[in-house]
C-alpha cells in the first residue's frame, strides 16, 4: 500500500518549488538549499514524477513543475501550502477504511496539532449515528485533522461549526459558489449535500487530548457516481460548478482558512465565529423539522447561541435548545 | 455570573474537601455548603441580583427547560433522589463532560456498550455524547462493575450529571 511519512528533504523541496511558482530553479540551488548531492536531488525528482507530476528538466536552467497530477498526496497537497503548521505532516495512503480511525491511532501516538491523514478511497467512510458515507477513489476529499485545542472539553463542539465556516470560505474562493450551512455542519448547495462533518474527542473530564476533525467532501464525482438513494440529495462541487475541480488546491485553502479561523477562535473566542457561521447559515429564521432517538419537532430556527446551540421556537412560542439532531428544512 | 461558570464551581468545590463556600462579587452571591458527606452538593444562589440567579436554579436542575425534542417527560426530576440515596455508598459516578445527548451505542440497531452487571476497565467505553456532531466517547475511569445505568438512551444530558454508578473493584 502506498503510503507516505515525508522526509524532511522532500518538505523542503517542495517550499522551493512553491516559492518558484512554476518557474526554474537551478539544481545547484536546489542541492544547496536541501543541504544534498545532485544525485540526490535526482533521485526525489524521480520519485514525484512517478507520482505523476511533470517535471521539465533544462540544462543550465534546472526544473520546473510543470503539472501537477490530480492527487491528493502529501506532495500535492503541500506544493503551495500557505499554512503554518496545518498540513505540515501529511499521512497519505490510496486506500483506507476510514481516515478518522488512522488519525485516531496517530493522535493517540501523540501525533502533532495539525497532523492531516487523508486517503484517495475509504472503503467504510462513516457519518452520524454509524450511516455509511461514500468515499469513492479519486473523487472526493476524505480526510482527517488532528487538533489539540487547550479548550474545556465542553466547548469542543464549537469547532464542528468552525469547521464548516471554513470549508465554506474555501468552496466560495476555490469555485465562486457561496454554499449553505445546514445546522451544524452540513453544507449544500442548492439543497444538496456536499461536505459531511464528523468530529471526534478524546478527552479527560477536564482536558482534551485531541479533537480529531473528519471531513467528506464530494468533489469531482459525477451524478452517476453516486448510489441512486442519495443522488436526489447529494451533489459534488463539480456537478454544480460545471467543471473539474482541483482538489489539492480546495485542500490547501481548506487548511489555510481553518487554521486562521482556529487561531482567532481560540483568541477570542467563539463569537467572531458564531457571524461567519450565520453569514453562511441557511436554515435561520424558517421552519424546521428536528429529528433525535426520542422524537421530532417542528418550529422556526431562531439562531444559535453563543455556544453554537441550535434555537427552535414551537408552535406555542417556547424556544428549544438543540444539542443534537437530524435537521430537515 | 454564568451558568458555565457556576457549573464549573460546583464540580470543583465537589471534588475538593472543601465545605462551605461563598462567592459574592457585583451583587451577585453564590453560597454552597457541603453538608459532611451525606448529600450531594446543593447549591443555593441567593438571588441577591434577579437577573443572574433565576437563569442559574433553572439550569441546576438537570433536564428541566433544556431538553430539546422529546416531549416533557414526568420521569426525570425522579433521578435526583435516586442519586442521593446511592451517593452514601461507595459508588464511583460516571458523569458527563459536557451537555449533549447521551448515546448508550454506537448505532441505533447496536446492542449498548455496557449494561448492569457488566465488569468496566478504566478504559472501557461506556457511552457516547454528541453535541453539534461533536462525538465523545466516554470511558469508565475506574475499574468495577456497572450498578446502575441513571439515563435512558437518546437524552438529553447535562455537563457533569451522572450517567452511570459503578461499584469499584
Amino acid at each position: 500500500m502506498a503510503h507516505s511519512s515525508q522526509s524532511d528533504t522532500r518538505r523542503k523541496l517542495l517550499e522551493l518549488f512553491s516559492e518558484a511558482n512554476g518557474n526554474f530553479i537551478s539544481g545547484q540551488k536546489i542541492s544547496e538549499m536541501l543541504g544534498c548531492s545532485r544525485t540526490a536531488v535526482w533521485k526525489h525528482i524521480e520519485e514525484l514524477r512517478k507520482e505523476g507530476f511533470e517535471l521539465e528538466a533544462v540544462r543550465r536552467l534546472g526544473y520546473r513543475i510543470v503539472k501537477t497530477p490530480d492527487k491528493v498526496t502529501a506532495n500535492e497537497i503541500q506544493l503551495g501550502l500557505k499554512t503554518k503548521t496545518f498540513g505540515r505532516h501529511i499521512h497519505f495512503e490510496e486506500e483506507v477504511t476510514s481516515t478518522q480511525q488512522i488519525a485516531l491511532k496517530l493522535a493517540y501516538e501523540g501525533a502533532k496539532e495539525g497532523t492531516l491523514v487523508i486517503a484517495e478511497q475509504q472503503t467504510a467512510g462513516r457519518g452520524r449515528m454509524d450511516r455509511k458515507w461514500f468515499s469513492p477513489k479519486g473523487t472526493g476529499i476524505w480526510m482527517s485533522l488532528i487538533l489539540r485545542p487547550p479548550i474545556p472539553p465542553q466547548k469542543a463542539p464549537q469547532l464542528t461549526l468552525l469547521t464548516a465556516v471554513a470549508i465554506a470560505q474555501a468552496i466560495q474562493e476555490v469555485t465562486n459558489i457561496v454554499p449553505d450551512i445546514k445546522w451544524p455542519n452540513d453544507i449544500l448547495i442548492n439543497g444538496k449535500k456536499c461536505v459531511g462533518i464528523l468530529t471526534e474527542l478524546q478527552a479527560d473530564p477536564d482536558r482534551i487530548h485531541s479533537v480529531i476533525i473528519g471531513m467528506g467532501i464530494n468533489v469531482n464525482q459525477t451524478i452517476e457516481q453516486f448510489p441512486e438513494e442519495i443522488r436526489a440529495i447529494a451533489t459534488s462541487l463539480s456537478i454544480e460548478k460545471g467543471e473539474r475541480i482541483q482538489r489539492a488546491k480546495l485542500i490547501q485553502e481548506i487548511l489555510l482558512r481553518l487554521e486562521r479561523l482556529y487561531e482567532q477562535y481560540l483568541q477570542y473566542g467563539f463569537r467572531p465565529i458564531k457571524l461567519l457561521w450565520e453569514g453562511y447559515a441557511t436554515s435561520i429564521g424558517k421552519e424546521i423539522v428536528a429529528r433525535t432517538l426520542t422524537g421530532t419537532m417542528k418550529g422556526i430556527a431562531l439562531g444559535i447561541t453563543d455556544e453554537g446551540v441550535l434555537m427552535l421556537e414551537d408552535e406555542d412560542k417556547q424556544i428549544h435548545y438543540i444539542h443534537s439532531a437530524d435537521i430537515q428544512l | 455570573m454564568k451558568i458555565q461558570e457556576i457549573r464549573e464551581l460546583i464540580r470543583l468545590i465537589d471534588q475538593s474537601s472543601i465545605e462551605e463556600f461563598v462567592y459574592e462579587h457585583d451583587g451577585t452571591k453564590v453560597h454552597m455548603k457541603k453538608p459532611a458527606a451525606v448529600a450531594p452538593v446543593q447549591a443555593a444562589v441567593t438571588p441577591a441580583v434577579e437577573q443572574a440567579a433565576k437563569p442559574a436554579t433553572e439550569e441546576v436542575k438537570p433536564q428541566a427547560s433544556t431538553q430539546p425534542v422529546a416531549p416533557p417527560t414526568e420521569a426525570k426530576p425522579q433521578e435526583l433522589p435516586k442519586q442521593e440515596a446511592k451517593n452514601t455508598e461507595n459508588l464511583h459516578k460516571i458523569t458527563s463532560p459536557m451537555v449533549g445527548t447521551f448515546y448508550a451505542a454506537p448505532s441505533p440497531d447496536a446492542p449498548p456498550y455496557v449494561k448492569v452487571g457488566d465488569k468496566v476497565k478504566t478504559d472501557t467505553v461506556v457511552c457516547i455524547i454528541e453535541a453539534m456532531k461533536l462525538f465523545n466517547e466516554i470511558e469508565a475511569e475506574v475499574n468495577g462493575e456497572i450498578v446502575e445505568v441513571l439515563v435512558e438512551n437518546g437524552q438529553l444530558v447535562e455537563y457533569g450529571q451522572p450517567l452511570f454508578l459503578v461499584k469499584p473493584e
